[in-house]
């Protein structure tokens, strides 16, 4: 940082949605941090998109509501926008530009990180393999997070998405080692009154302390959605690797992030891709999704649990599907277990988690983790085939053991899917429950259990 | 007589049975209360230890409650009495600022301020803006940056020169107030570290 400010033009071409040209800009460079001064006096920022023949295209975070040609001036600081980290951020509320929005005072800078990151060397990426317990039974049970994973959350429009990001911010721990945990979560583009409930509810649980809370609300201006993951990410960096800190990284709702995204295309006359959304949506949401991972040599790791609400709860839709081929799997919250009143609605059949295999077993949760898991995938979804025989044929024409898989799939839902949004279940809890449902099934049913695990846990007669 | 002596004995027996009866159920009774005990033992055990294990994870929670939210507290108190202690050495030192006297190295800093705030602009063509009590020190150093003009106006701040091209296009901030609010966050830092606080 220098004390050398920047130079401020006062000819402004033209305003165009949320984006401002300016006119005879020399020496500016693109993705420079840009002071807009309106002609109150009132200051907001912006950032260099394009720059060529003199003239400067400048995004405006705060939006260009208000502004007028005459009059507005615009300021090139001469430096990219820059987030102040120490360790003192934990326990902050930032609003989507890294400003407080807890009343307190700017946090006393370690150091000045540029928000867009360094994509990380490939070659010192550590495989990710150690497990992270959520104290949600089945994510951690069946769909295992393990550190330095991506694992995105799919839901719909007003499904349970946001408890579960909430109960996995308060909840979420790594178990066997004594390195230190903390939560960065940002909220992109939520209601007032969800942003209070992250706020609060990870306040009361005491969960506040290991957190940093970055939220830009529905009512922020859409285009500081750009910069809410980045502030957020930059900051878990810093605790990661600098700090040598675990760090689970949320980020709800990124549909909001994509459709600020859109927004800024359009304005731009870029031309569309799918459904609107610019073409190179797949590298911007990589350039985000990709900063999760460990290092070589490095003590901490970046996790990251995106959440994107599907419109229309449609799984083919350009972001959850782009989505899906940056992130290593998947959590699906299906509409239906949400309408019977479950919670958390997971649909376990279409969901994912890439990594769990290493992440689990021997050594880090439990030896019978990986089978019992498969068996009761296996059994749940033989159960959804009987259930959908038995809508045709009635139950009156089901066999014994077609009941007992129906018997099995109900337990499941019941005692192992539903889960209060207070508590947390400990990765031996759920492992019992698993037994417990794989024990409604005779043993000659249970084929994905080696015979000792079978010994050892199984309660049926 | 007789016929008393077997109504007797037909009694005697049939409360012998009887009570042979109530005493084999009395044994059976007992024999299958123990057996519901000692089957009843490791569930009321296991419900023991879950209420045990519930009540200490409620514990957990409500002391990670508690130390959570007063560690806070006392961190953002510690936070705002920095803050403050921040503002006033900042106000004492802008204070000093102020009055400071504008001797030899004064005029040398205003004229480096100047040679800056050209070359950032690319010409010398600018009007020069300052504060009344800065106005001498500029105008003589104006005199070696041809086609630069001081402004009859002047702007309220603590030193330094504000710089606009001629046509109006660009302007160049350099005072010290504007210098000091670039490099703030880096300076509350170093204060901050004298009060012993570090990150």
């Amino acid at each position: 940082m220098s004390a050398e400010g920047g130079v401020q033009y006062s000819k402004i071409a033209e305003i165009k949605g949320p984006l401002v040209i300016v006119d005879d800009v020399s020496n500016a460079a693109f993705d420079e941090l840009v002071e807009i001064e309106t002609n109150e006096g009132e200051r907001r920022l912006g950032k260099v998109l394009e720059v060529g023949n003199g003239k400067a295209i400048v995004q405006v975070f705060e939006g260009t509501t208000g502004l007028s040609i005459s009059g507005t001036k615009a300021k090139f600081v001469g430096k990219v926008m820059e987030m102040p980290v120490s360790k003192e951020v934990l326990g902050r509320v930032f609003d989507g530009l890294g400003r407080p929005k807890d009343g307190l005072p700017d946090p006393i800078a370690d150091k000045f990180i540029d928000i867009n990151g360094e994509p990380m060397n490939p070659e010192q990426r550590e495989y990710p393999k150690d497990f992270i317990q959520t104290g949600v039974s089945v994510i951690d049970g069946m769909i295992t997070l393990v550190r330095g994973q991506k694992l995105p959350i799919f839901s719909g429009s007003g499904m349970s998405h946001n408890l579960v990001a909430a109960q996995i911010a308060r909840q979420a721990s790594v178990i066997g080692t004594q390195d230190d945990f903390a939560v960065v979560f940002a909220a992109i583009g939520v209601q007032y009154s969800e942003a209070e409930y992250f706020r609060r509810s990870l306040e009361e649980s005491g969960a506040l302390k290991r957190s940093v809370l970055f939220l830009n609300t529905a009512d922020d201006p859409a285009i500081e959605r750009i910069i809410t993951p980045r502030v957020a990410l930059t900051v878990a960096e810093y605790l990661a690797f600098e700090l040598g800190m675990h760090v689970l990284v949320i980020l709800t709702d990124m549909t909001n992030y994509a459709e600020a995204l859109r927004e800024i295309s359009a304005a731009r006359e870029e031309v569309p891709g799918r459904k609107g959304y610019p073409g190179y949506l797949y590298t911007d949401l990589s350039t985000i999704y990709e900063r999760a991972g460990k290092l070589n040599g490095r003590k901490g790791s970046v996790t990251q649990v995106p959440i994107l609400s599907m419109p229309s709860d449609d799984i083919t839709h350009p972001i959850p599907d782009l989505t899906g081929y940056i992130t290593e799997g998947q959590v699906v919250l299906g509409r239906d277990l949400f309408r019977q009143g479950v919670y958390p609605p997971v649909n376990i059949l279409m969901s994912l988690s890439r990594l769990m295999k290493d992440g689990i077993g021997e050594g880090s949760t439990r030896a019978d983790h990986g089978e019992i898991s498969n068996q009761v995938y296996d059994a749940y979804s033989r159960a959804q085939e009987v259930r959908a025989l038995a809508g045709i044929v009635g139950k009156a024409g089901l066999t014994e053991i077609d009941l007992k898989y129906m018997d099995v799939g109900d337990v499941f839902e019941k005692e192992f899917l539903t889960q209060a949004t207070d508590e947390n279940r400990t990765i031996e809890e759920t492992l019992t429950i698993l037994w417990k449902i794989v024990s409604k099934l005779p043993k000659n049913e249970i084929t994905k259990i080696k015979d000792k695990f079978i010994d050892q846990y199984y309660q049926g007669k | 007589m007789t016929s008393n002596s077997s109504l007797e004995q037909a009694i005697d027996k049939i409360l012998e049975k009887t009570e042979e009866e109530i005493v084999s159920d009395l044994k059976n009774s007992k024999t299958t209360s123990i057996q519901f005990l000692d089957d009843s033992l490791p569930k009321l055990e296991q419900e023991y230890d879950q209420i045990i294990s519930n009540g200490k994870k409620e514990a957990d929670k409500i002391e990670k409650q508690i130390t959570g939210s007063s560690d806070l507290e006392a961190r953002n108190k510690q936070l705002n009495i920095v803050e403050e202690s921040i503002g006033k050495v900042f106000t004492k030192a802008l204070e000093q600022i102020a009055n400071a006297e504008r001797s030899g190295d004064y005029s040398n800093l205003i004229k480096s301020l100047l040679e800056e705030s050209t070359k950032i602009l690319g010409t010398t063509e600018v009007i020069v803006f300052t504060n009344s009590k800065d106005r001498e020190t500029v105008q003589s150093a104006l005199s070696q940056f041809s086609g630069a003009e001081l402004s009859s106006e002047t702007i309220e701040c603590l030193g330094g020169v504000k710089v606009k091209s001629k046509d109006g296009a660009m302007t160049f901030d350099n005072t010290l107030d504007a210098r000091i609010e670039r490099l703030k966050p880096l300076i509350r830092k170093d204060i901050a570290t004298q009060f012993g606080v570090s990150n």
